[in-house]
Formats: C-alpha cells, sequence, structure tokens
C-alpha cells in the first residue's frame, strides 16, 4: 500500500504503512554531505546537519539559535542583510560563491543555495541554506588560469638578432587570445628597436588551419602598414602543403622555409652582407 | 568646432604634412585639398604623411590617404605614410584598412630614405 504525497508543497514521497516519512526526509538531510541548515528571515540559525558541523566545525549545541553572519568574514559585512532582504521578496540565492570562516578560524570557500521557506498559507517564515566546500575547486581553478597566463607569458618572444631584425618564434597553434598578444608584442618590439624587419617563424606550428593563417596575414599587414617588413620563415613541407590545400593567398608575403633563409632576405633589405674573414662572401 | 590646421611644409623635394591625433572629416579634407594645391605649386618627388600622433585611422581617412596617394601619384609624386602606431596598426588591419599598398615606413627618416633613394642597393655601388 503505497500512495503519494506531498510534503511541504514540493518533495514528492511516497507514503508507506507505518513509515514516518518526516524523519526519513531528516534523515537524509542530517547523512548529507554538504552543509544543510534553516535559518529565520531575521537570520538566526534554526537547524544544523552533520555535514555543516563538518565543514564549519561548530556542533549544533553551540551554533543553534546564533546569527548566520556568526560564520560570515569581517570583510563582507552587507552580505547577509543583502540575501535576507532578497529572501524576504521570495527569491532564491543560488550558486552564490563566497567566503565563510571556520571555527578554527580557517576561512574557507563556499558556494551557497539559499531558498525561502513557506508555511501552510504560503507565507515566508525562513530560508534553507545548502553550502559546499569549494575550496579546492576553487585553488584548482585559480591554478589552471596562473599556468594558462604562463604559457601566453612564456610562448610569445620577441627577440632581436640584429640591428633592424627582430624575430617573433611562434609556438604550438594560435588562438585569437594568444595572436592578438603575439602581434601586440611584435609591433612594438619594431617600434622600440626601430627594425625594418620582422622575422615571424612558423617552425614550432605543428599545423596551420584558416584562423591561424588569418592571424598570421593580419599581424604581416599590421606590419606593412607601420612600415616595416614581415618575412614569414620556416614553412616546412606539411606547412606548405596546408596552405596551399586551404587556398590561402600569400602572394605578397615574403617567405622562406627556414630562419636562416629569412635572415639573408632581412640583410639584403638592410643591404648587409656578411663575408668570411679572408673576404670571401 | 575648431578646425585643425594642416599645414603642408616642402623641404626640398618633398611635402611634409603632420596629422593631428584626432582628425575629424573636415580636417581630412582639408588635408587632401592642401595637398594637392602644393603638389600643383611646387612640382615635388614625393609626400610624406607623418601619422605617428594619430590614435585613430577611420574608414573616412583611411580611404581619403589611399586616394590622395593615388591623386599625387597622377600628378607624379610617390607617397610613403610614416610612423603608423602598433595600436592604430592593429585596429586598421582588423578594419580591412589597408591603404591599398601605399608604401609605409617607421620614421619620418626612414621616409626620407624611401623617397631620395628608391633603390639604394643599386646606389650604393
Amino acid at each position: 500500500m503505497a500512495k503519494r504525497s506531498r510534503l511541504n508543497g514540493a518533495t514528492a514521497v511516497i507514503e508507506m504503512k507505518g513509515f514516518d516519512n518526516q524523519a526519513f526526509l531528516a534523515a537524509i538531510v542530517e547523512s548529507s554531505d554538504d552543509a544543510i541548515y534553516g535559518k529565520t528571515l531575521e537570520g538566526n540559525i534554526l537547524s544544523w546537519n552533520h555535514g555543516a558541523e563538518r565543514m564549519y566545525g561548530y556542533s549544533a549545541a553551540e551554533i543553534l539559535g546564533r546569527p548566520v553572519s556568526f560564520l560570515v568574514p569581517p570583510t563582507k559585512p552587507d552580505e547577509v542583510p543583502q540575501i535576507l532582504e532578497r529572501l524576504k521578496r521570495g527569491e532564491r540565492v543560488e550558486h552564490f560563491e563566497t567566503a565563510r570562516v571556520r571555527k578554527d578560524g580557517e576561512v574557507i570557500d563556499v558556494s551557497l543555495n539559499v531558498s525561502p521557506i513557506r508555511d501552510a498559507s504560503g507565507k515566508i517564515i525562513g530560508a534553507s541554506t545548502t553550502a559546499r566546500d569549494i575550496t579546492e575547486q576553487k585553488k584548482m581553478r585559480e591554478a589552471l588560469t596562473q599556468r594558462a597566463k604562463e604559457i601566453l607569458d612564456v610562448s610569445t618572444p620577441v627577440l632581436q638578432v640584429w640591428e633592424g631584425v627582430v624575430v617573433a618564434p611562434f609556438i604550438g597553434t594560435l588562438d585569437t587570445q594568444r595572436a592578438q598578444q603575439f602581434m601586440e608584442r611584435l609591433l612594438d618590439k619594431i617600434v622600440e628597436t626601430n627594425s625594418s624587419v620582422a622575422l615571424l617563424d612558423v617552425t614550432g606550428v605543428p599545423t596551420v588551419d584558416t584562423r591561424t593563417a588569418q592571424h598570421l596575414i593580419e599581424t604581416i599587414t599590421s606590419v606593412r602598414l607601420m612600415g616595416a617588413q614581415a618575412v614569414l620563415t620556416g614553412v616546412r613541407p606539411a606547412i606548405a602543403q596546408t596552405l596551399a590545400h586551404l587556398g590561402i593567398n600569400l602572394a605578397d608575403v615574403v617567405t622562406r622555409s627556414s630562419l636562416a633563409a629569412g635572415l639573408r632576405v632581412a640583410l639584403d633589405v638592410l643591404h648587409l652582407k656578411i663575408s668570411s674573414q679572408d673576404g670571401e662572401a | 568646432m575648431t578646425n585643425q590646421n594642416i599645414s603642408v611644409v616642402k623641404v626640398r623635394d618633398t611635402l611634409m604634412v603632420t596629422m593631428p591625433a584626432d582628425p575629424d572629416d573636415m580636417t581630412v579634407t582639408t588635408f587632401q585639398e592642401e595637398v594637392l594645391r602644393a603638389m600643383e605649386k611646387y612640382r615635388p618627388k614625393g609626400l610624406v604623411l607623418d601619422i605617428s600622433v594619430v590614435e585613430t585611422l577611420d574608414s573616412f581617412f583611411a580611404r581619403t590617404i589611399t586616394e590622395t596617394s593615388r591623386m599625387v601619384a597622377l600628378m607624379g609624386g610617390q607617397t610613403v605614410i610614416a610612423g603608423m602606431r602598433p595600436s592604430v596598426a592593429i585596429t586598421a588591419t582588423q578594419l580591412g584598412l589597408t591603404l591599398g599598398g601605399t608604401l609605409t615606413a617607421l620614421t619620418v627618416d626612414r621616409a626620407l630614405d624611401l623617397l631620395t633613394h628608391p633603390h639604394p642597393r643599386r646606389q650604393r655601388r
């Protein structure tokens, strides 16, 4: 004999003979790994599960009846009043990322879900909060962003190899963000060193797609607009094949298969000549 | 609105024009007229357009530069654009304003080199 019923309007459970639904729901809350607690509209804590004990370090006996602002770091005094204000209007607060203080004083990063609790007549009488410790997650995310930034920094150097000649070795694939940064660095370096020739070396580029080629062409055009000449070097057979197959027109661009050959072009543009010491070219 | 004055200076065989930081359409039009008037008057070999202080290059300005360099060529002169800033070059490229193959130079100095020694390799020896 099972019968469907609704508790507090939302959670559907199956009603069975001799089965205490309220106790069952309470057990679910109690055993949750997330911190789950209830509070009044004034912000006083009414209930406190095991997850909350583990996360914040306070036992239920220590915390019940205290205001939630007790858990908030002193740097965020406006946060709780703002959340309570939204709850009173019947709004939910979802995936709100903030910081909380544990009993031992450690500050942890948490993601909060706060929703209003209504009585039978629909009046908002309090709120329930689910909090998840995202300290590790956040650290990982920050580490990833940091790593991405480092890669961005190390992979786009622009070097002056001769008076009036700069070399920009491309490494890896070029997304829009990297291409933009690369172009800015190259152009700034051209101005800084007053260089008439820029060698764009693509030896370290595994494959070229239409977008990468587009970025290359844009860079070459910008270099020309500034009054310098760009030479595309390190065009390996595979790259040459791809560029030809993609139908990318590099007719106006001086290209060479190696950086050394490119440097020769650069010296030519500058009317320089390298000769050996016994006077032969 | 003050009309930014454009002065076209003749130095030896060359006309020199410096564009203001943020030229409006009126200034750009004046630039073309003044340059052509000076071309007629002095019959110079070249025109150096210094845009090293220009911060924005809009499509009208870019088109006028291309047009003017063609007109100057028809009157027997060679135009060199000098000193475009990196940020301006990037924006211009992204907007597709490539100045139709007009000669460019990093600085006014280099522009003058280009005009006086169009084939320096041969001149050197």
